[in-house]
């Protein structure tokens, strides 16, 4: 639509002028240095296999999930895997919905050819019945914002997806050999991704004829450089892709120079990725071993530092909600009078405009898991709950339970520890305005 | 009354989290959560000219909603439906005619209520463009359970076991400098309900039931979405500059 072209932003003569002039003195619009890459943040989601990178003002988010299905007739034995990208128009004006354009459809096969073709994540290991059944994996790629470089900052967005990607194990039994048993993940642990190497794609753009070069190009230098140049390379020093569409010629000496630049910052940028992975594994195993209560008595003080939210909110309902039993009584009850004061946001809202009427619920589900707390009031309910003991833990009350056996031990000790579970609400209150901001 | 799986009683709403501004090229973005659910809204707007069908005396409104995985379904559009006609009807659109502002909803993640989480964040994001609207409207969703009592903020495995819930849009009153005489026989504006979408069958009774308290919970929801935006608009820049 023609119309819709008056809206897109395009730069002004002035500010084309700028960045040609300014870099041949190597001065960048946002001041760094040709061969600086920007600030890299990579965060996760609560999902395995969900994250979320954000390189200078580019921002992508990655959705890893997987399928059984039929495997191609020419690779029986191995798995799938496929890239969608999505350029959400929101994250540049000039993106239209529906289908994707030639800046989409580039990025998708070259992030498809650094990461499938050059063997980066192991198919064989994805196959459970050779010809009949193996995991198909589909990454979505979601680009929020476009601040330029879509491609590094989507690659790095797949790369730690996969990375934190946990697939159900499954085995082959049943009556006849041939039944595909899908193991629950509270069961059996779910099971990585082997990925060989990390295929890191780095983005050159040229200006003055090819004389000036720059690393991760500001969505403003792109627009004005004429030609670019993608290199996939990985920290062994292989070239896994290559991508350079159109635009003025290179001379084959400066594409040298920039395969031996990509290499050094693909080393930078896969420690980067693994130390940040790293962090988030050690997270998740170190809530895995919070699950069984009766280790609870060793880590007293570690649940307050590394509870998520959710599970902070259900140790103060559930402090709140400890009315009924007979050793907190005007303990529990000054916590009901801090929470109603406090005004913080993000809070849950503990509000019953019929709390005359309605008795104060004490929640079954999951205190059943609980050893060393005997409150009769609840010993009937355990009865009733159909949950088994440990394994059937939804993965949804883990933080709720953790936080619940962590806050009635230290109900049961002396009170001082209480306040313990009192004062992490400062520490979630400065999370929660950190959020809101 | 059957305890709910997160241990929360009835009344509870899920941990809410609002945040502004966190995109850099759109005009307005807002990021809105209860619990598990994820939203992620940005605005684009108000661009000039209208869709061919929509009315160029008025500024229309476009919205675009992209689910986290798979293709997008009948059940996509229908939320871009909802929340264009429940924004056009919170909106000024006299004020830009023959003018298209653009919403994009990105689901983060889904744990039920994505349809009022997904409102929520459309609202906070057009107060973060600065898009003129005459009221804010929040959003909340409530079911139904088989013994006439009701619950709030369903997650998606109540959703799927419960046999009907509705999700509830009611407008949340001005602030204005003028104290307001207030006339007994005006009914206040919290009382109307903007949007109504059920799922399932329930008695008559039973509906009323989840708009009273749907209305009540939408206070509580007003004031933490009033209270995250004042605070950041102090040092907000024009963004549609840019």
């Amino acid at each position: 639509m023609e119309q819709r072209w008056a809206n897109t932003s395009r730069l002004t003569i002035n500010e084309k002028q700028f960045i040609e002039e300014a870099l041949r003195s190597e001065i960048r619009v946002d001041g760094r240095r040709l061969y600086d890459y920007r600030r890299l943040t990579i965060k996760f989601g609560r999902e395995d296999g969900s994250s979320e990178v954000q390189l200078g003002e580019t921002h992508v988010m990655a959705f890893v999930t997987g399928q059984l299905m039929q495997p191609y007739r020419d690779r029986p034995n191995e798995g799938t895997l496929a890239i969608f990208t999505e350029f959400s128009p929101m994250a540049d004006p000039s993106f239209e919905p529906g289908r994707p354009g030639e800046a989409a459809i580039e990025l998708g096969r070259v992030i498809d050819r650094g990461l499938r073709e050059s063997r980066a994540v192991d198919m064989e290991s994805l196959c459970v019945v050779a010809g009949k059944s193996v995991w198909a994996i589909r990454v979505d790629l979601h680009i929020i914002d476009n601040g330029g470089n879509l491609i590094d900052a989507a690659n790095i967005a797949a790369l730690s997806a996969l990375s934190t990607f946990r697939r159900p194990e499954c085995s082959v039994g049943g009556d006849d050999n041939q039944e595909i048993i899908v193991h629950d993940p509270e069961v059996r642990d779910p099971i990585p991704l082997t990925i060989h190497h990390f295929p890191i794609a780095v983005t050159f753009a040229f200006f003055h004829e090819g004389n000036t070069l720059v690393i991760d190009p500001h969505y403003k230098e792109e627009a004005v450089s004429g030609v670019r140049m993608t290199v996939t390379v990985n920290s062994n020093g292989d070239v896994c892709a290559i991508q350079k569409a159109g635009g003025e010629g290179i001379l084959s000496g400066d594409v040298m120079r920039c395969l031996r630049i990509a290499s050094l910052k693909a080393s930078e940028m896969t420690t980067k990725i693994k130390a940040a992975v790293e962090t988030y594994n050690a997270e998740v195993a170190l809530k895995k071993v919070k699950r069984h209560p009766s280790l609870i008595a060793q880590k007293i003080t570690v649940p307050d530092v590394e509870m998520k939210e959710a599970s902070f909110q259900k140790t103060k309902e559930l402090s709140a909600d400890m009315e009924n039993s007979p050793n907190q009584t005007s303990t529990s009850l000054t916590t009901t009078k801090d929470r109603d004061t406090n005004a913080s946001i993000g809070r849950p809202l503990n509000w019953d405009p019929y709390s005359s009427s309605a008795p104060a619920i004490v929640s079954s589900s999951t205190l059943p898991e609980l050893v060393g707390t005997s409150k009769d009031a609840n010993e009937d309910q355990m009865m009733q709950t159909d949950e088994e003991y440990d394994p059937n833990l939804k993965k949804d009350q883990i933080g709720s339970a953790t936080g619940v056996s962590s806050g009635i031990h230290k109900q049961n000790s002396p009170p001082k520890s209480l306040k313990d579970a009192v004062k992490p609400k400062h520490k979630r209150k400065k999370n929660a305005e950190r959020g809101a901001r | 009354m059957e305890d709910r799986t997160d241990g929360r009683n009835a009344n509870q709403l899920r941990p809410l989290g609002c945040s502004r501004t966190i995109l850099n090229r759109a005009h307005g973005s807002a990021r809105w959560s209860q619990g598990n659910t994820i939203v992620l809204a940005a605005v684009y707007g108000p661009k000039a000219g209208t869709k061919k069908g929509e009315n160029p005396e008025k500024a229309s409104f476009e919205v675009i909603w992209k689910p986290k995985t798979g293709q997008i379904g009948k059940q996509e559009r229908e939320y871009e439906m909802i929340l264009k006609r429940t924004l056009q009807s919170i909106c000024l659109v006299n004020v830009h005619p023959n003018t298209t502002t653009s919403v994009i909803v990105q689901v983060v993640g889904d744990d039920g209520s994505l349809l009022p989480c997904a409102i929520n964040a459309s609202c906070a994001a057009l107060v973060d463009a600065g898009i003129p609207m005459k009221h804010l409207a929040v959003s909340i969703s409530c079911g139904l359970m088989e013994e006439g009592s009701i619950i709030l903020d369903l997650t998606k495995s109540e959703e799927e076991k419960l046999k009907a819930f509705a999700y509830l849009v009611f407008p949340n009153s001005p602030l204005s400098v003028i104290d307001k005489v207030h006339s007994s026989k005006e009914e206040p504006i919290e009382h109307g309900i903007i949007t109504s979408v059920s799922y399932g069958a329930m008695p008559v009774s039973g509906y009323f039931d989840c708009l009273e308290r749907g209305r009540a919970a939408s206070a509580a929801i007003s004031e933490f979405l009033r209270r995250s935006l004042q605070k950041q608009s102090s040092e907000d820049a024009s963004r549609a500059a840019q």
